[in-house]
C-alpha cells in the first residue's frame, strides 16, 4: 500500500504514465487497493450504475461536467440496464434518501460527485455489495472510495496569468463555502500571482451556494468596486463572468469552457474531465476487478487550464505555459517558505506539500482576506 | 335560477371533506399521470414503482419515518399557533435555533449519555421559544404583525447556523460541517430512530391537553373570538404569549430531534425547508393538532416519492409540479367541502 503522505508529484505523474501507458489504471491512482474481499462481477446487461449530482446538469459547469463522463459510460457500455441520475441532491438527508433509492433500484455502482459525508455513509455501511465512490471525499471503506482532481495546478497556472494580467495587483474570488477545496484554489491561485507580482493580493466573498448566479454577479460587483482587475472563483456557472466583460475587467473560471458569456474578459478555465476514470471504474465493478481507493487525477490526466482566451497576450499565455511545463516535469509551486494569513511560518523552506496536504488545505496564505473566521 | 342554490357553510361535514380531499389526490394524480403520459412516461409503471419503493421495502418505510418525524414537529408548532390565531411562519427559524442550541449541547458539554440526550432535548426546547421571543412580545405589547416578523428571523437563523458549521465549529477534514455529535437518539428499525414515536405521542398529548383543559379552553376561545375572550376577563396576552413560545418550543424541539436522531451534525442545509413545509402540513391538517400526523404523512409520502420520481428520470421540476398540483386542489377540495346544494327559500 502506498502511503499518501510520503507520496511525491513525481510519483505521481510516474504512476499517471504508468496507467496510461498499460490502460489499466487510472491516471493518478494514489491507493489502489484495500484487502477487502472484491465485489463478484456483474454482467453489462444487469448492471445498474447510479449518479447523483449536486447542481442540474445544465449548469454548463461542475454537474454537466460530471455528466458528460455519465455520456462516456453509456458509450462504452451501451447494454446497461440501467443509468440513473439525480440532479439538484442537497446536503441535507434528501441525499441519504437519493442514495437508498439507488441501492433499492439495484444498483451496482453508486458515484456521489459532490461529498456528501455522513449521509453517504449512511447507506454505504448498510448496502456491502455496492460500490461506491465519493467525489472530494475523505473515507475509504471496504465498499467505498474517493476521488477528485489536482485542481491546485492548473490554478497556479492561471495564478501566473492572473499575476501579469492584473495591473493593480488586487485579485477577487468568488467562493462557495470555506471548504478545503477553496482554501487550496484561493491560495494556489494567489502563489501563481505572486510568483509574478509579489504585493498581489486576493480578496474573497464567499455566497454559501456553489450555484446562485445572482449572489456570485453581486459579489463580483463588489469586489471590482474595491478595485480587483481580476476575477477567478469556484462557481458551477458564469455569472461573475458575465459581471467582467460588462465592466471590463478580466476573469478566469472552473469547469467548463464558458468564454462565449464573456469572451473579452476571459482569461481561461480550470477543466475538468472524469470520462475516462467513470468508464474505467464501471468498468472494473463489471469485471468484479473493482476495489477501494484513493484517487487525485492529475493536470493533464483529468484537470488541465482551458485554451487561453482571445484576449490574453500571447507573451502571458507562453509564460504561464512555461510554468505548467515545468510542473508537467515534476516541479511543485507548492514549497516553502509558506505563510498563513496571521503571518506565521506554517511550511519551513526546504519542504513541499504532498498532494493529501494539498486536498486537505484548511488555511489561507499571507494576501488572502476574507475567507477565515 | 333554479329552486336550489349552492350555500357556504361553516363547517365541513367530515364525510363531505374526506371525500373532497380524496378527489382532489384522485385528480391531481389523475392529471399528472395524463401530462406524464403526453410527454412519453409509462405512469403506471412510475406509480407501481412509487408504491413498492415507498412501502415494499425496509428502506423505503425508514425514509418515510425520517421524513414524517421533524414534518410532525413543524407542522404541530403552526397548527398551536394557529390555535390562538397567530402564524408561525417562523418553524424554519425555530427548528434551525434548536437545533444549533442542542448541537452546541452535544459537542461542548461534557457530560455522558442519557443525561447529554435529556440536556439537548432542554437546549432544543428552549432555542426554539428564544428564537420566536422577540416576534411574540412585539405581537403581544406591540400589536406588530407575527408574519412578518416570524418569517424574517428565519434567514437570521440559517445565516447563523451556516457560519457556525463552516466557520468556528467547522470539524478538521470536514465540508461545512461540525464533529459528529456523540449522543445520538436510538433506532429501532433500520435507522428509524425513536424521535417518530414521540412526536405521534406529543401530538395526540397536546390534542389532549388543548380539547380536555381548562388552559386548553381558554386558548381556543381567545383564537377563535379575541373579543369574547377580553370580555369574559380572560388573560388573552398571557395566553398568546405561552402558546407562541410552545409553538416555537415544537420547532426547536424538532430541530434536536434532526440532529440527534438522523442528520447528527450541525450544518447549513439541515432543514430541508421542514420549516416552511410545516405550514402546508398545519394548513392541511384543518386546524386538527392529530390531523398534522396525518398531514405530515401524506406530506412525506409525496416528497418520497418526489425522489423515487427522480431516480426515473423525472426532472425536479416535473416532481416539483406534481406536489404542487396535489396540494393545489387539495386546498381546492378543501374549500369545496364547504358548500352544500340548499333549497332555495325564495323559490
Amino acid at each position: 500500500m502506498i502511503d499518501l503522505r510520503t507520496l511525491s508529484r513525481r510519483g505521481f505523474l510516474n504512476m499517471g504514465a504508468l496507467g496510461a501507458a498499460s490502460m489499466m489504471l487510472p491516471a493518478g491512482v494514489t491507493r489502489p487497493a484495500l484487502a477487502a474481499a472484491p465485489l463478484a462481477p456483474v454482467k453489462e446487461e444487469e448492471a445498474v450504475v447510479a449518479f447523483s449530482h449536486v447542481g442540474p446538469i445544465s449548469d454548463e459547469g461542475w454537474t454537466w461536467a460530471h455528466h458528460q463522463g455519465v455520456l462516456a459510460v453509456q458509450e462504452a457500455y451501451p447494454k446497461l440496464k440501467k443509468v440513473l441520475e439525480v440532479e439538484n441532491v442537497p446536503y441535507s438527508a434528501d441525499a441519504t434518501r437519493t442514495f437508498r433509492q439507488f441501492v433499492s433500484e439495484g444498483a451496482s455502482v453508486v458515484f456521489d460527485t459532490s461529498s456528501k459525508g455522513d449521509f453517504l455513509y449512511e447507506v454505504v455501511k448498510r448496502s456491502p455489495e455496492v460500490a461506491f465512490l465519493e467525489c472530494d471525499g475523505h473515507t475509504v471503506e471496504g465498499n467505498l472510495g474517493w476521488y477528485y482532481i489536482a485542481h491546485w495546478y492548473p490554478t497556479y497556472v492561471l495564478g501566473v496569468a492572473a499575476g501579469h494580467l492584473s495591473k493593480s495587483g488586487r485579485l477577487g474570488y468568488v467562493a462557495s463555502f470555506p471548504v478545503p477545496s477553496v482554501f487550496c484554489s484561493t491560495n494556489a491561485f494567489l502563489m501563481g500571482a505572486r510568483s509574478v507580482n509579489p504585493k498581489a493580493t486576493l480578496q474573497t466573498i464567499v455566497i454559501n451556494s456553489w450555484f446562485d448566479p445572482q449572489a456570485a454577479a453581486q459579489a463580483g460587483t463588489a469586489l471590482i468596486d474595491n478595485g480587483c482587475d481580476f476575477l477567478f472563483g469556484i462557481m458551477d456557472e458564469a455569472a461573475y463572468l458575465q459581471v467582467a466583460e460588462k465592466r471590463g475587467v478580466w476573469a478566469a473560471m472552473w469547469n467548463t469552457d464558458i468564454r462565449r458569456y464573456g469572451p473579452s474578459a476571459y482569461v481561461s478555465s480550470i477543466i475538468i474531465d472524469f470520462r475516462k476514470f467513470y468508464v474505467d471504474q464501471v468498468g472494473k465493478r463489471l469485471a468484479g476487478t473493482w476495489a477501494p481507493g484513493e484517487f487525485i487525477l492529475p493536470l493533464g490526466g483529468g484537470v488541465d487550464r482551458d485554451a487561453w482566451g482571445e484576449k490574453v497576450p500571447k507573451e502571458v499565455a507562453a509564460a504561464a505555459d512555461a510554468v505548467r511545463d515545468k510542473i508537467l516535469g515534476g516541479w511543485s509551486p507548492f514549497a516553502g517558505e509558506i505563510k498563513d494569513a496571521s503571518g506565521a511560518v506554517r511550511l519551513a523552506a526546504g519542504q513541499t506539500m504532498s498532494e493529501k496536504d494539498l486536498y486537505d488545505w484548511d488555511w489561507s496564505i499571507e494576501g488572502i482576506s476574507g475567507l477565515n473566521a | 335560477m333554479g329552486p336550489y342554490r349552492l350555500q357556504r357553510f361553516p363547517s365541513a361535514a367530515p364525510g363531505i371533506a374526506l371525500l373532497a380531499r380524496l378527489g382532489a389526490i384522485v385528480l391531481a394524480l389523475l392529471i399528472s399521470a395524463l401530462v406524464l403520459a403526453l410527454t412519453g412516461a409509462k405512469p403506471g409503471a412510475l406509480a407501481l414503482q412509487v408504491v413498492t419503493a415507498s412501502f415494499g421495502s425496509q428502506f423505503g418505510l425508514e425514509d418515510l419515518g425520517l421524513l414524517v418525524t421533524p414534518l410532525i414537529f413543524t407542522g404541530l408548532s403552526v397548527a398551536l399557533a394557529l390555535k390562538i390565531g397567530a402564524w408561525n411562519i417562523g418553524a424554519e427559524g425555530q427548528f434551525y435555533a434548536g437545533a444549533f442550541a442542542a448541537s452546541a449541547v452535544g459537542l461542548f458539554l461534557p457530560v455522558a449519555e442519557p443525561l447529554s440526550l435529556f440536556l439537548m432535548l432542554l437546549a432544543g426546547l428552549v432555542g426554539g421559544a428564544l428564537w420566536i421571543l422577540i416576534p411574540t412580545l412585539a405581537r403581544a405589547y406591540a400589536e406588530v404583525n407575527e408574519l412578518i416578523t416570524t418569517l424574517l428571523m428565519n434567514f437570521v437563523a440559517v445565516l447563523g447556523v451556516y457560519y457556525v458549521s463552516t466557520g468556528p465549529w467547522r470539524a478538521k477534514g470536514a465540508n461545512s460541517t461540525t464533529a459528529r455529535i456523540p449522543a445520538e437518539i436510538p433506532e429501532f428499525f433500520g435507522s428509524l430512530h425513536w424521535g417518530l414515536p414521540a412526536a405521534v405521542l406529543l401530538a395526540l398529548l397536546l390534542a389532549l391537553a388543548l380539547a380536555r383543559s381548562r388552559f386548553g379552553y381558554e386558548v381556543r376561545l381567545a383564537g377563535s373570538n379575541p373579543q369574547a375572550a377580553l370580555y369574559a376577563g380572560l388573560p388573552a396576552r398571557r395566553r398568546l404569549i405561552a402558546v407562541m413560545l410552545a409553538a416555537g418550543a415544537l420547532a426547536g424541539l424538532g430541530g434536536m430531534v434532526e440532529v440527534a436522531g438522523t442528520v447528527h451534525r450541525l450544518q447549513g442545509g439541515l432543514s430541508n425547508s421542514y420549516g416552511y413545509l410545516g405550514i402546508m402540513v398545519a394548513v392541511l391538517a384543518r386546524g386538527s393538532l392529530v390531523g398534522v400526523v396525518f398531514s405530515a404523512a401524506l406530506m412525506a409520502f409525496i416528497l418520497n416519492a418526489g425522489i423515487i420520481l427522480q431516480t426515473q428520470g423525472l426532472t425536479t421540476s416535473t416532481v416539483l409540479a406534481v406536489t404542487g398540483l396535489i396540494l393545489f386542489l387539495t386546498a381546492i377540495g378543501d374549500e369545496l367541502a364547504h358548500y352544500r346544494l340548499v333549497r332555495d327559500a325564495r323559490a
